[in-house]
């Protein structure tokens, strides 16, 4: 085996040895020391991606083929399931292996970088917990998942680990088992995710069905003396294959689904199936990525502990949705109708976070849905199907990786040292405090604001650039049709010209969407900046006495990360400087990407500089806005509260203001004049009427209050309780009927057949007298008995 | 004798063995009795055996006979062994005493119990008065009573 091959074994490898040791010996032997393989094992893995990193930059310059198909490297392991071709039952063949490419060089690196940092934070913030070891061990186990995930090259080998993660979400989220919001969590947020696994299943079992095979790299079957050999390696699959048109071997060529010789031939399923594909594994991604309807657990897992969201949000979790679906984008560019509902779900779902986390008062949760939203976008920029839009999406997973595990791990320290107090009315102006969780957990929020030059800015600006592009591509597209252009294209026009108009305009609405949440998102996260860092110093009694800056520990995690926020836009984007992107053009190298529909749509690297300037102003007037809420006396929000809680119209409805009205100088003159005047009964029937109209309407609009502006986002649109009503409730309906009809019908039927062997012995109980000769002269009667019968019937 | 009639007269000798095994295994209490009409009944077959081996001239049966000898041996063994540590804990051969494994609930075997003869001793006749009356042996009178 070579370099590369030996790298990314090592990559997973270590996690899991960590795993081991922290699992057998944590509770014994290593006890308080229980971090310590976990770390160097992450930092072992993060050194060995960086190694591969460098590994296939080399590999792919000087590959021959490098260049056009992409680059990517198959480690066969061993194989897991091999039931030959009988000729009456087709071969089953399930084989163990990894690649190697840009996209999951990528992932490798940014899983295990994240990890690190968060790994050696929650050192020292879970520091004398109970459950140290245990903490470790799920933690070295989660990265181990997350990182084999993104480097199977099988989607069966994808769902098993996509399965893991998700235990080992459920293991962490509940860590504090003892607590029920905590256990609850952990629950709901599994069962979340099973909801979207099961679409993820049958995408699988649609794949099998539609492609034969669950490989994402192409495999040729060498028929040997010893039985099939599998070859991954793509040089040799091209080879073997151009032999096999010779007729010079026998071999059977299996083309993966995500593999070189598809992408080079286009043979994707089309139709219904391959949307229903595409469909099925965006509703997993949205399980996973927290995505509209999806969406309702992340915010919940939160309970566990902060490293752990920090974890879940920025590294090992939420993203495998982005991954997978960027990891199937050639499924998705082959269906225009999918890519429209992933940019769609994504723009609604980063709008609707957006908007619940506007009246947040958890720190923890604001960051929560700000990560929902900030999926959306990078779903939306995965929709918009050009490679522009998957590298920006990609970029913005990168980039938000960064900046939310710097916020969370921020929201960390604050928690720490204010006694886990989160509500921010309870703490303010801790700036003084805890100088540097201030100064780092600024520029992360100044990241995810997007302000020039720190990375969010980069990320953002490229999704909403692609985003734009893509409508103008459509638009132009259309337009080309309308003026009579009914030549039939060729190619990949043909293709696009199936498009309809009305996708641009739901495209439209979508970047609108994005463009709102832009400053949402500035406002929302400035609220939480300026409500816990800023004001009048408060803290909380919990925190007690040692209200202070968090351990070197904990700290210098915060200031790499908040390096890393800071620059890593302006390394990996100098589409303003001269106009490459280094990240974009090592992604585009994966195979998946080098499909020649994508080569030829919009490409990465190109600079808007109309967006950015529209975007950055959005972000600043949102800063500004929040500034201006939350610097000083907080008078003008509670009157945006009181408004937006539409409390105007709740005293429309009641009669306060007709009595008041009726007192007030003038009226009140009038209808003394007209009493005096013998016209006492029409003011008198007049009230009556306005009385009764008020109280007719008041019980709907006191109902409508309950829809307010402020309510909704408050109640996060009544997401939770809908769920509850719609698909809990009857659902726990039905799993007690199911229940009592178990127990009293089917348990019953089961007894009775239990009870009928246990009477007919009691009827011959009696029989057993405990006297041998007794039984002695029964069994004699009984022989005779036999003996007669049988001469009888002689 | 033709071989036909002796083999009826040796089966006629098994098949008594067996009966009388057989009757003695149901009617008798004594738990040693017990094991010796199941041997007696082994004993029948194996006779049975025998005959039909001789008659068919086949030395078959009389090998499995020498076999049963030999398993026989040490199922007596076996079952003698059974038999000491049973008398050992009621200190009794009577099986009736291990009649406690019946089912709960069934009534327990009682044995009938003989009513003491009112009758005073017998008097034996006596040789005529020819000098002092013979001094009356009891232990002898209540053995005789006894036979």
């Amino acid at each position: 085996m070579d370099t590369i091959s030996w790298l990314t074994i090592a990559i997973v490898g270590f996690p899991l040895v960590a795993v081991l040791i922290t699992g057998l010996f944590g509770a014994r032997v290593l006890r308080g020391a229980s971090h310590l393989p976990v770390v160097l094992a992450i930092a072992a893995s993060f050194i060995a991606s960086v190694g591969l990193f460098q590994q296939l930059r080399l590999e792919r310059a000087t590959s021959v083929d490098g260049g056009r198909w992409g680059y990517a490297h198959v480690v066969p392991l061993w194989s897991w399931v091999g039931v030959e071709d009988s000729g009456r039952d087709p071969g089953l063949r399930i084989d163990v292996t990894l690649r190697a490419d840009p996209l999951t060089s990528m992932m490798q690196m940014m899983v295990s970088g994240i990890s690190l940092f968060v790994a050696v934070f929650a050192a020292g913030y879970m520091k004398g917990d109970r459950g140290y070891w245990r903490f470790f061990a799920y933690i070295a186990l989660f990265v181990f998942s997350m990182l084999m995930l993104v480097t199977v090259s099988s989607f069966l080998l994808l769902f098993v680990f996509w399965e893991a993660v998700g235990v080992c979400s459920y293991l962490l989220i509940g860590f504090w088992y003892q607590r029920p919001s905590a256990a609850a969590a952990g629950m709901k947020a599994f069962l979340v995710n099973r909801i979207g696994d099961f679409g993820f299943t049958l995408a699988i079992f649609l794949i099998w069905l539609h492609y034969g095979t669950l490989d994402f790299h192409d495999v040729a079957l060498e028929q040997t003396a010893a039985g099939a050999v599998a070859v991954t390696d793509p040089v040799q699959v091209a080879q073997l294959a151009a032999d096999a048109a010779d007729g010079s071997n026998r071999v059977e060529i299996v083309d993966g689904v995500l593999g070189r010789r598809r992408i080079a031939s286009g043979t994707w399923v089309g139709g219904t199936a391959g949307l229903a594909i595409c469909l099925l594994l965006m509703w997993g991604a949205c399980g996973k990525s927290a995505q509209f309807p999806l969406h309702v657990w992340l915010p919940d897992a939160m309970e566990g502990p902060t490293p752990v969201s920090a974890l879940i949000h920025a590294a090992t979790m939420v993203t495998a949705g982005v991954y997978l679906i960027v990891r199937c984008s050639p499924l998705l560019v082959a269906n225009p109708t999918a890519q429209l509902i992933v940019a769609s779900v994504g723009g609604f779902t980063a709008l609707l976070a957006a908007l619940i986390a506007l009246t947040q008062y958890d720190l923890k949760r604001v960051l929560a849905y700000s990560t929902v939203s900030q999926l959306g976008y990078m779903f939306l920029g995965v929709g918009a199907a050009s490679l522009a839009g998957i590298t920006a999406g990609m970029f913005h997973l990168l980039t938000h990786a960064f900046f939310k595990a710097l916020l969370f791990l921020g929201a960390g320290s604050v928690m720490h040292a204010m006694g886990n107090v989160i509500d921010m009315r309870k703490f303010g102006g801790l700036r003084r405090l805890m100088p540097y969780t201030h100064a780092t957990f600024l520029i992360g929020a100044l990241a995810l604001a997007g302000i020039f030059p720190l990375s969010g800015f980069w990320s953002k600006d490229a999704i909403m650039g692609a985003v734009h592009d893509r409508i103008h591509h459509l638009e132009h597209v259309a337009a080309g049709e309308a003026h009579g252009d009914d030549a039939p294209a060729a190619g990949e026009d043909a293709g696009e010209a199936a498009v309809p108009l009305w996708h641009a305009k739901v495209y439209r609405l979508v970047y609108y969407a994005g463009m709102i949440t832009v400053w949402l998102t500035a406002f929302y996260t400035f609220r939480a900046v300026f409500m816990t860092f800023y004001g009048e110093e408060r803290v909380p009694e919990e925190a007690g006495h040692h209200a202070h800056e968090s351990p070197p520990s904990m700290v210098v995690p915060l200031v790499v990360l908040a390096t890393g926020a800071a620059v890593v836009g302006l390394l990996l984007d100098r589409s303003m400087v001269d106009g490459t992107h280094p990240f974009s053009q090592w992604i585009a190298g994966t195979p998946s990407l080098s499909l020649p529909a994508l080569a030829e749509s919009s490409q990465p690297g190109q600079f808007h500089m109309a967006i950015a300037a529209v975007s950055t102003l959005i972000a600043l007037i949102g800063i500004g806005l929040a500034a201006h809420l939350y610097l000083g006396p907080r008078d003008e929000v509670r009157w945006l509260k009181s408004f937006l809680d539409l409390e105007w119209f709740a005293r429309l409805s009641s009669i306060d203001w007709l009595l008041r009205f009726r007192s007030q100088g003038a009226w009140g003159a009038v209808e003394r004049a007209a009493r005096r005047a013998g016209l006492g009964w029409f003011f008198d029937g007049l009230w009556m009427v306005l009385f009764v109209v008020l109280l007719v309407l008041a019980t709907p609009l006191l109902v409508l209050r309950w829809l307010s502006p402020y309510r909704l986002s408050y109640h996060k649109f009544y997401f939770d309780e809908i769920y509850t009503w719609l698909i809990v409730r009857p659902m726990s309906l039905v799993a007690a009927l199911s229940a009592w009809l178990d127990r009293t019908v089917i348990d019953a039927l089961v007894d009775w057949v239990g009870w009928v062997p246990r009477a007919i012995g009691n009827m011959w109980r009696g029989v057993q007298s405990g006297l041998i000769s007794f039984y002695a002269l029964a069994m004699v009667m009984a022989v005779v008995v036999f003996v007669w019968v049988r001469v009888c019937l002689m | 004798m033709s071989e036909q009639e002796l083999l009826h007269a040796y089966l006629l000798v098994g098949g008594l063995l067996v009966a009388i095994g057989m009757i003695g295994f149901m009617v008798r209490r004594n738990l040693l009795v017990m094991f010796l009409s199941i041997e007696i009944m082994l004993q029948g077959v194996s006779l049975n055996l025998v005959a039909w081996s001789r008659f068919h001239h086949d030395l078959g049966g009389q090998v499995l006979v020498l076999m049963i000898i030999a398993v026989a041996a040490c199922e007596a063994g076996i079952g003698l062994a059974l038999v000491l540590m049973l008398a050992r804990r009621v200190r009794s051969l009577d099986v009736v005493a291990w009649q406690d494994l019946r089912e709960s609930g069934v009534p327990p075997h009682v044995d009938r119990q003989i009513p003491e003869a009112e009758s005073p001793v017998e008097a034996w006749p006596r040789l005529p008065q020819a000098g002092v009356l013979p001094e009356a042996n009891e232990e002898e009178e209540l053995y005789r009573s006894r036979v």
